[in-house]
């Protein structure tokens, strides 16, 4: 082993190689597949494409109730969907999904509100 | 809380089985011990003995061979003990969800505490799962555990309505929703 | 002399992975070792005919989780060859690159793993720490540190930036320079006595087992896939790495100095790199039998295609070098090695469990 002893008495002096997790978060690379989001939900035209491409089968499309629904814990990354959709409603987030307690499916959906009271108006 | 149960949480032991996955989740879990992440800084070390560990991680879907051992292994545990589903595989079974030797899910034999998602999840959430699974068993020891939500997470987005566009660029088109369907004029 | 049995598995600290070997055992002699597997099978070629060919390329990549880009690369190379198309240069060389990154992880992986189970933590920590800047240049191309999601039929999903291309030449530096700060230990007396003259595998044994990759390679066999060029290989200049030790210290200077081929493969890539699109889209039917071989991490891939014109294929056959290097494992094994040599053995051909049994 004397050859690692330079290594060694080497890293004493070195910067630390460890990423501090908890607390030092590091940000995720650009164009990294870390979970998968119904980004812009309000332009979905409820195709299938999405549900079609899923290789695990992840994604269910609602039509009539207008709905998405994704199982998180199904998904793989893989980013499919997001290169399906023609309407660019789904968007690769470069952060992972937090673990969970309990199964939990993430529900997307479209809700029409009343023409008559938008929601922001100053 | 005595001294027993507080140096449980501050230095869990893991032990690590794989079910069945593809050695993506063990690669990462494994790269969870090394400088990088080095979850040693929180008293977390790997064991190799059942009777020695506290948490159990399980990689993959469960197959019908491996089941047993995995039912083993966790008989083995002693009493205060967490299991922790990692990957898409572990969870659910992922992409092997039609495959015939899968049973889909560690769950499907062992109780499961926490489940962390990804394929394969980064050591990142692979340390957040662990961290979350030690908070479940204080909470265990103080008999302040809440049984979570089973319901879906739903996100709604309004439609119909779409004032901002329209408001910034005034001269510009509305923008067209659904329930304004885009007219033909000319015709 | 009594034989005695020692089971050695599934669930064992030294392997990642869950197999079995039963040993038997006269004194601390091993004289007979049985493998039994059955723990990772999954049922994967099924699930190949049950699927889109499209989304199988994910399946193919979960097949092994640590050689993902050889899989892919033999899984769509077999049904581009089905479709009648041909990928375009500029993804070849994105492959290429894929597969050599892929090599280097899998390699400094393998060598940690190696100094894990001899009892050297140290070098077993250094190496996975440079594994990790390795890993962090395969996450700026493609997304995912482990699974890539590289490949699709008829290219690539991801371009490579010219920002990209140069830190990646970064990478290589700092990964060349740190790799020659930890090449005294093939000198090491401990390694060295730990590794040679422990499991030995003749060339005839080799041929005559069928040995692929370092494995074969490590016993004088000069047999690398690479060299017939598929992919960017034609064009690139390198011979194959062939050592004449026949030893667990033979595979592992076969794998140190394929570390460097490949370090050199990909400069030599980025320096070729054309430019262009990166994907051939088709929708010709799959019809008639395709094979494909590629040169992963541990020896040569093969896949067998079938498809009958239909949407979905018939028939997908994966043979996986690990399968093929069982049994020159179970000869090394059944020579009376020691009981604590058995991991260093299993080890130094580098098993991979969850490819051999899909």
């Amino acid at each position: 082993m004397p050859g690692m002893l330079k290594i060694i008495f080497g890293n004493l002096f070195k910067k630390r190689a460890t990423r501090l997790y908890p607390f030092e978060k590091r940000a995720p690379f650009e164009n990294a597949r870390g979970s998968m989001d119904f980004a812009h939900m309000e332009n979905c035209i409820f195709c299938n494409l999405c549900a079609k491409n899923c290789p695990p089968k992840a994604i269910t499309v609602d039509r009539a109730n207008k709905r998405n629904a994704l199982d998180p814990l199904r998904c793989i990354q893989c980013g499919v969907c997001a290169e399906a959709c023609p309407k660019k409603v789904i968007e690769m987030r470069g952060q992972y999904n937090e673990p969970c307690y309990a199964k939990r499916t993430h529900v997307a959906a479209q809700v029409v509100k009343c023409a008559q009271t938008p929601p922001e108006q100053k | 809380m005595g001294i027993v149960e507080k140096s449980r949480l501050k230095s869990p032991w893991i032990l690590h089985y794989d079910c069945s996955s593809c050695n993506g989740c063990d690669i990462e879990i494994l790269a969870c011990l090394t400088p990088y992440y080095d979850i040693e800084r929180f008293g977390i070390l790997s064991k190799g003995n059942p009777k020695h560990s506290d948490v159990l991680l399980v990689t993959g879907g469960v197959n019908h061979r491996n089941k047993t051992v995995l039912k083993n292994l966790y008989d083995q545990m002693p009493a205060p003990k967490v299991v922790i589903a990692i990957g898409a595989c572990g969870s659910t079974g992922g992409i092997f969800h039609n495959c015939y030797n899968i049973l889909g899910g560690a769950d499907k034999i062992v109780p499961v505490d926490v489940y962390v998602p990804g394929c394969p999840p980064r050591p990142e959430a692979i340390i957040d799962g662990v961290v979350k699974a030690l908070d479940k068993l204080k909470h265990l020891q103080n008999g302040t555990w809440k049984e979570p939500e089973t319901g879906p997470i739903v996100v709604e987005t309004a439609v119909g309505a779409k004032p901002a566009p329209a408001a910034k660029y005034a001269n510009a088109a509305p923008a067209p929703t659904l329930n304004s369907q885009p007219t033909n004029k000319e015709a | 002399m009594v034989k005695s049995t020692i089971t050695f598995g599934p669930q064992h600290p030294v392997f990642p992975e869950p197999i079995q070997f039963i040993l038997k055992v006269v004194d601390e002699k091993v004289v007979l070792a049985e493998p039994q597997i059955g723990y990772v099978h999954r049922g994967i070629e099924k699930a190949f005919e049950l699927n889109d060919p499209k989304d199988n390329i994910f399946l193919a990549e979960r097949i092994c989780g640590i050689c993902p880009a050889p899989h892919t690369t033999a899984y769509v190379r077999g049904v581009e060859s089905l479709m009648g198309i041909e990928a375009p240069p500029r993804a070849k060389y994105i492959r290429t690159i894929m597969n050599e990154l892929n090599r280097i992880h899998s390699h400094i992986l393998w060598a940690g793993l190696l100094g894990d189970a001899i009892g050297f933590e140290s070098y077993f920590m250094q190496t996975w720490n440079y594994r990790e800047k390795v890993l962090d240049a395969i996450e700026k191309i493609s997304g995912h540190r482990v699974t890539y999601a590289m490949n699709a039929i008829g290219g690539v999903r991801r371009d490579m930036t010219n920002e990209q291309l140069r830190g990646l030449e970064k990478t290589m530096d700092y990964v060349e320079s740190s790799l020659e700060n930890i090449e005294d230990v093939m000198k090491d007396y401990t390694i060295k006595k730990r590794t040679q003259g422990i499991g030995i595998l003749t060339e005839e044994e080799a041929r005559r087992d069928g040995a692929v990759g370092p494995t074969a390679r490590a016993s004088g066999i000069s047999q690398d896939l690479r060299t017939s060029g598929y992919d960017a290989y034609g064009d690139l200049k390198f011979e194959p790495v062939v050592v004449n030790n026949c030893d667990s210290y033979g595979r592992f200077a076969v794998r140190w100095q394929e570390l460097k081929q490949s370090i050199d493969l990909i400069r030599q890539c980025i320096v070729k790199m054309p430019s262009g699109e990166i994907l051939t889209k088709s929708n010709n039917p799959m019809n008639g039998e395709a094979i494909s071989r590629v040169e992963a991490p541990r020896g040569e891939l093969f896949y067998y295609i079938k498809g009958n014109g239909s949407k979905k294929l018939e028939r997908v056959k994966v043979r996986t070098p690990t399968f093929a290097n069982i049994i020159p494992t179970v000869t090394m094994l059944s020579k009376g090695c020691q009981v604590a040599d058995v991991s260093v053995i299993v080890l130094s051909m580098d098993p991979c469990i969850s490819c051999t049994e899909r």
